[in-house]
């Protein structure tokens, strides 16, 4: 057991902190429902970002170090699916990556645009194709994620048939989905945490309020779970980890998005405080992989038969 | 990171696994339902710590130069694990090398390590924490039974409650107030649970007999080597001993043990295949595990000698989250468990109600957790 980050760990987050540093905020006068970045994106992939998995010194596990903290960044990036999920797949799959569930296909898709790779993963197996324009339904104006998604109207004549298990293929999905919402819940839990630092109401910070002071320990004790829980999933490859994490983390995405909101108030009604853009990406991680129920069933399964 | 135990660490785990299986009794998970501080309990763990003292595994953990193998956080974690697995066979005893043995080292006198030091390492000495008041629990601070400095003792008056272990303890790690000053005005002293002046009344408890007591001191005089540290320096030292209490019970590992157990039985009664009860015991179990990193990673902090911080506070926390759904998992799905049918489940319950009350009520550990962890502006008083 060694819980402590590697030299080589620290190093690639220190890397990763200097190279994110201009997306650590958000964008003066920027009141978008989602935020994204073509030159992150660009810059991650120049950088090694999303492959630290291949290299046997790092693993999956600081993979998932590395999807964990930039889901910190208010902008939204495909990291974790590429970071987590596609070696396991084809190494050599274009980005960005857009798992989907076989029979799913009403679901809105995270990342879905022209050019990217659609996985569908299921019993029958793991398939995958690239997506062209006339796949993906009219631009959504009326979402609410934080993400950039859009609709599949359908699946191509011909798809690539993987020769992977899809119980690994949705295995490591459930990584990607719980190191991600790691790093979702702890930069809306940051955000709450200043902003009731700050804001005084009654002649006092809102954080000295008990009502308040209480629940945000609590979410922090679910967060730090939801962390650990998904680095050792990652870490050991097992089923019943990767069941576990996700379901913890939609756990936790249940319980803090709504509580969240309501301690900021009015400002947790508007767009001018970024707390959404982690919070209305964790709402839909909730959606993912059948919810909360489906990865409890997975769990009991991988745990007890 | 590497989540996996060594295989020096999978081999101590399981000499831990052998020395329990030769040495409890075929009747143990009955006999278990005594409470930790029953006096069946005390009276079997005292032969039991000596004979884990003679294999050299009541205290491994300690340094060399302590008497113990110098095996380190992770292998007091783990002994830690199988001992509250097993039911706690030490009784009591898990206090003196979690933290009471540590402490003496740390902050006792010569005087105190020569007198204190040897019963604990061969297993024969039971302790008491006199802590909390009628009017001081979680406000700690506010305890006001008086320790007064007349002719070289002390002598002490007031009163004390919910003390584990005091009916039978050897010695009280007494918290005593020589001064006004809040925090800064309390004082520990060493006290012979036989010194003329202590009456320990036992409290009828959920948790099991003999668990929980009232304990007055009538004019109770300790000499002034008696004092562990100096004067005022109490809050200091049970900070440092408390964060090691409060990691020193691995609750969720047992917790897990009875959600298997629960799991076993409902499978063996054909209820395991609705899926809302493997929905709910998923659940349970990943609050455990949720618990068990969270614990883990400040054994890694130990381990990495950074100390114990507030986020052990974090882990404790957790830990009450995981106890507390696995017994209503149980309550829910098997409630012939508490009646009977499983003396392991009944007794995982019965020190379940423990978990988010002793060593700092769970509120405190918010408190803690807000104000330390998360930096919140603390709440005015």
């Amino acid at each position: 057991m060694q819980l402590s980050l590697s030299e080589d760990q620290s190093q690639i987050l220190g890397f990763l902190d200097g190279l994110t540093k201009p997306y650590a905020s958000v964008p003066m006068h920027d009141h978008s429902l989602a935020l994204t970045s073509g030159e992150l994106d660009a810059a991650l992939v120049e950088n090694g970002f999303l492959d630290v998995m291949a290299e046997e010194e790092l693993g999956p596990a600081t993979a998932a170090l590395v999807v964990e903290k930039l889901a910190r960044l208010p902008f939204a990036v495909e990291a974790a699916a590429s970071a987590l999920v596609r070696r396991l797949i084809d190494p050599e799959l274009p980005r960005p990556l857009c798992l989907v569930e076989e029979g799913q296909l009403r679901k809105p898709v995270r990342f879905l645009a022209d050019g990217a790779t659609v996985v569908v993963v299921g019993p029958s197996g793991v398939r995958s194709f690239t997506v062209s324009a006339d796949l993906i339904g009219a631009p959504q104006e009326d979402t609410l994620y934080a993400y950039p998604v859009a609709f599949l109207t359908g699946l191509p004549d011909t798809l690539t048939t993987h020769d992977v298990d899809p119980a690994e293929i949705t295995r490591a999905w459930r990584v990607a989905l719980a190191a991600e919402a790691a790093g979702l819940l702890g930069a809306a839990l940051q955000s709450v945490v200043t902003y009731v630092s700050e804001r005084k109401q009654f002649g006092r910070h809102l954080a000295t309020f008990q009502a308040i002071r209480h629940r945000l320990a609590e979410d922090q004790v679910v967060t730090n779970g939801v962390y650990w829980l998904a680095i050792r999933a990652a870490a050991s490859g097992s089923q019943a980890d990767a069941a576990m994490a996700a379901l913890h983390a939609q756990e936790a995405a249940k319980r803090v998005t709504y509580d969240y909101h309501q301690f900021l108030g009015g400002m947790g009604m508007t767009l001018e405080h970024p707390l959404h853009l982690w919070t209305y990406r964790l709402k839909l991680l909730t959606a993912e992989l059948g919810g909360r129920g489906a990865n409890a069933l997975a769990a009991a399964d991988a745990l007890w038969g | 990171m590497n989540f996996e135990w060594s295989e020096e660490q999978d081999a101590f785990r399981q000499t831990l696994r052998d020395f329990l299986a030769a040495n409890l009794p075929d009747d143990w998970e009955k006999f278990s339902e005594h409470g930790p501080a029953s006096p069946a309990l005390t009276a079997f763990a005292r032969d039991f710590c000596k004979k884990l003292a003679d294999v050299g595994l009541l205290f491994p953990h300690w340094p060399v130069e302590m008497g113990g193998e110098g095996l380190g956080p992770w292998e007091q974690q783990i002994l830690a694990e199988e001992m509250w697995i097993a039911g706690e066979p030490r009784g009591g005893q898990y206090m003196n090398v979690n933290w009471i043995g540590p402490t003496l080292v740390k902050y006792g006198t010569q005087e105190q390590q020569a007198r204190y030091l040897q019963p604990i390492t061969e297993g024969k000495s039971l302790w008491c924490q006199g802590f909390s008041e009628p009017d001081a629990g979680s406000d700690l601070a506010s305890l006001r039974t008086r320790a007064t400095l007349t002719d070289g003792n002390y002598v002490i008056n007031g009163q004390k409650i919910w003390t584990s272990y005091a009916g039978l303890a050897d010695t009280c790690f007494l918290l005593t107030r020589t001064s006004d000053d809040r925090k800064k005005g309390i004082t520990i002293l060493l006290v012979p649970m036989d010194t003329p002046g202590i009456t320990v009344r036992q409290i009828p408890s959920l948790i099991g007999e003999g668990d929980i007591h009232e304990v007055f001191f009538d004019d109770v005089t300790v000499p002034e080597g008696a004092r562990f540290g100096d004067e005022g320096q109490a809050w200091e030292i049970i900070a440092y001993s408390l964060r090691n209490e409060r990691l020193g019970i691995p609750r969720f590992t047992l917790a897990r043990a009875a959600l298997d157990r629960a799991v076993a039985m409902l499978k063996d009664a054909g209820d395991f295949a609705r899926e809302y009860v493997r929905i709910e015991a998923a659940r349970c179990a990943t609050l455990c595990e949720a618990a068990a990193t969270a614990n883990y990673a400040i054994v890694q902090k130990r381990v990495d000698g950074l100390g114990v911080g507030p986020e052990s506070s974090s882990a404790r926390f957790a830990t009450v989250m995981c106890e507390r759904a696995v017994c209503e998992f149980v309550v829910e799905f098997v409630p012939e468990a508490l009646a009977g049918a499983s003396p392991y489940l009944k007794m995982h319950h019965q020190r379940g109600i423990v978990a988010g009350i002793a060593s700092g009520a769970a509120e405190i550990q918010l408190n803690i957790i807000a104000s330390d962890v998360l930096e919140l502006p603390r709440e005015p008083r």
